[in-house]
Parts: structure tokens; C-alpha cells; sequence
């Protein structure tokens, strides 16, 4: 298994990513998966604070096609980290924070699909109140984006994740 | 700069990064929070008024600018700690950094673009932009300013710990 990662982090791509000075290569990933972040988390923030009550003024029935905005920040963001991923296997996938992460991940972009099928498909489409279910959507997704930052940037801490949860 | 730096370095600040290893985490957490929020709103009104989703009142989508404040909030403060509790160099290594300057300028570009924006009437226009219909092109202008400068943040401010690479692409 190490041998297939060190495999992975030395072929070409993954070695370019890691080593080139170039402003191509490390700086506009890690960039970009910061952008891609801002995207998806940024706009899913701002519907699920609507969805609970925040700026009631705007309207939900239009809000669908943000989705397809939500959902291109997230594809920048999984063909990103799978170039940071690629770069460095070895130290990531040993890194338990990693995992947290993308389970996070996982859970988030889920709710985002249950929310656009199931929440801005239908039961909005007539307006009036937001129903508890969508409501619940909600509150799934702020803490499951937040959750997935959280662990993100401390897969940036191994060693105080050690050090404070024995990890 | 000097002077600046000066100004910046607070002693018991800098202690208190140094001494409790888990600030600076919290405060990069704080920092990320902080800017899907303020994208996720103001990034919201920019795409509404370059003509995304037509069917939102532009004034109602103003209402998410205090979030988007709340999150500029919360990334000034703990950008401040940044700087000036660096536990290496000090807030004088921040202020020479060429990725943290230009990141500053794209922040004061996009202040000034959201004053414009509000002094100059071109809200007021905007607002009266009726369901479905297209906004000005000075509110254009203000939106595409604002995404770059925004975006631009995120970009130099990613390469401030890569200010190597920034120089070394521009021969400096």
C-alpha cells in the first residue's frame, strides 16, 4: 500500500504539483481549492441562513439554478484536492483528520443533493413557510460544511492533534 | 512601514500566540468561516446583478450583506492576530510580504467599490431593477469589480506563505 502511494505522490503530475516554482503548479491548486470552498460553502451558507429565516425577503422558488454554481465550485474543489491529495498520499492518508474531513465532505454534498431535489424542486416551487424538513436540511448543512472546514485546515495540525486528542 | 510595524506589535498579543499553540488553528478556522460567508453573500448579490437568476429582487439579496459584513469581521480580527501576534518575524514580515500587500490593496479596491456602490446611487438603481429585469452596467461594473477583488483575496492570500513562488514567477 505505501509502495503504491509513493508510487502515486512520484509520477509526473503529482511531482509537478509538489515541486515546480512554477505559479502553475502547488499555489493555483491549493488556491483554487480555497476558491472552490468559498463557492460551494459560501452559497450553500446563504441558503441554508435563508432557509432558517435570514433575508426572508428573498425569494426561494427562483434559487435552483445556484445549485448548478454550488455544484461547479464543488468539482473545482474534488479534481483540487485530488491534485493536493496525489501530491502528498502518504502524509494525507495517514492523517486521521483527513478522513474526518471527507466524511464531512461527503455528508455536505449530500444534503446539498437532498436539498435541491427534494426541497427546491418541489415544496418550494408554491412559496409560503419553509417546511421543517427543509429546516433541518438546513441546519445539516451549516454543520456539516463547518465541520469539514474545521478538519480541513487542521489536517494542517498533525502534530497537535496528537498532542491534544491523542489521534 | 516602520512606523507601521511599530504600531502593529502588541506585545501580549504576541505572547498569547506564542504561548497557546492551538490560537493560530482556531484563528486560520475563523479565517475560512469568515470568507464563505462574506462570498457567499456579497458573491450572491454580484451574480443576481450580472444577471443570474433574474426572478431575485436585487434589494432583497442586499438583506445577506450583514452576514457577508459579519464574515469580513470576523476575518479582520483574526487576520489582525495574524499579523501582529507572528510568531516569526513579527508584523513587520506580514507587512513586507509582496502577497499579503497586494492582498490588502484588493480589500481596500473592494471597500471602496461597496462605498461606491452605496454613495453613488447605483444601489438605488439597482434596488428599482424590477423582478426579471437587467440591471444597470455601472451595477455590472460594481459586481465584476467586486468578484475579482474578492477572488483576488483568496488568491494572494493563499500565497502569502508562498511569497517565494509570487517573487521568484516575476524574475524579483
Amino acid at each position: 500500500m505505501l509502495q503504491l502511494l509513493e508510487a502515486i505522490e512520484n509520477s509526473a503530475l503529482p511531482t509537478f504539483i509538489r515541486e515546480s516554482p512554477s505559479l502553475f503548479a502547488y499555489t493555483l491548486v491549493l488556491s483554487l481549492h480555497a476558491m472552490g470552498l468559498a463557492v460551494v460553502v459560501g452559497l450553500s451558507t446563504a441558503i441554508a441562513l435563508r432557509l432558517l429565516g435570514v433575508a426572508a425577503q428573498v425569494p426561494l422558488a427562483p434559487l435552483g439554478p445556484l445549485f448548478r454554481v454550488m455544484y461547479a465550485g464543488f468539482w473545482v474543489n474534488a479534481l483540487s484536492g485530488l491534485g493536493l491529495l496525489a501530491a502528498n498520499a502518504t502524509g494525507m492518508l495517514a492523517n486521521p483528520l483527513f478522513y474526518v474531513k471527507i466524511a464531512f465532505v461527503v455528508g455536505g454534498v449530500l444534503v446539498m443533493r437532498l436539498l435541491r431535489n427534494n426541497v427546491f424542486n418541489t415544496s418550494l416551487a408554491a412559496g409560503g413557510s419553509v417546511p421543517e424538513s427543509a429546516r433541518k436540511l438546513a441546519m445539516a448543512s451549516l454543520g456539516c460544511w463547518g465541520a469539514a472546514i474545521i478538519a480541513g485546515r487542521l489536517t494542517a495540525y498533525p502534530y497537535l492533534i496528537e498532542y491534544y486528542f491523542g489521534l | 512601514m516602520e512606523t507601521l510595524t511599530e504600531w502593529m506589535s502588541i506585545g501580549w498579543l504576541a505572547e498569547f500566540v506564542n504561548d497557546y499553540d492551538w490560537v493560530w488553528p482556531i484563528c486560520e478556522i475563523f479565517h475560512f468561516l469568515g470568507m464563505t460567508l462574506l462570498i457567499g453573500t456579497v458573491g450572491f448579490l454580484d451574480l443576481r446583478i450580472l444577471g443570474f437568476i433574474k426572478a431575485v429582487p436585487i434589494a432583497s439579496l442586499e438583506k445577506l450583506i450583514p452576514v457577508g459584513v459579519m464574515g469580513f469581521v470576523f476575518n479582520f480580527v483574526t487576520g489582525f492576530i495574524f499579523v501582529a501576534g507572528n510568531p516569526s518575524g513579527g508584523p513587520g514580515a506580514y507587512l513586507a510580504n509582496t502577497a499579503f500587500q497586494l492582498k490588502m490593496v484588493l480589500i481596500l479596491i473592494a471597500g471602496a467599490n461597496l462605498l461606491a456602490y452605496y454613495v453613488l446611487g447605483v444601489a438605488r438603481a439597482a434596488e428599482a431593477v424590477p423582478v426579471g429585469g437587467d440591471a444597470e452596467p455601472a451595477a455590472k461594473v460594481v459586481a465584476v469589480v467586486s468578484l475579482i477583488a474578492w477572488f483576488g483575496v483568496i488568491y494572494f492570500g493563499r500565497m502569502v506563505m508562498y511569497n517565494d513562488t509570487l517573487l521568484y514567477a516575476f524574475g524579483l
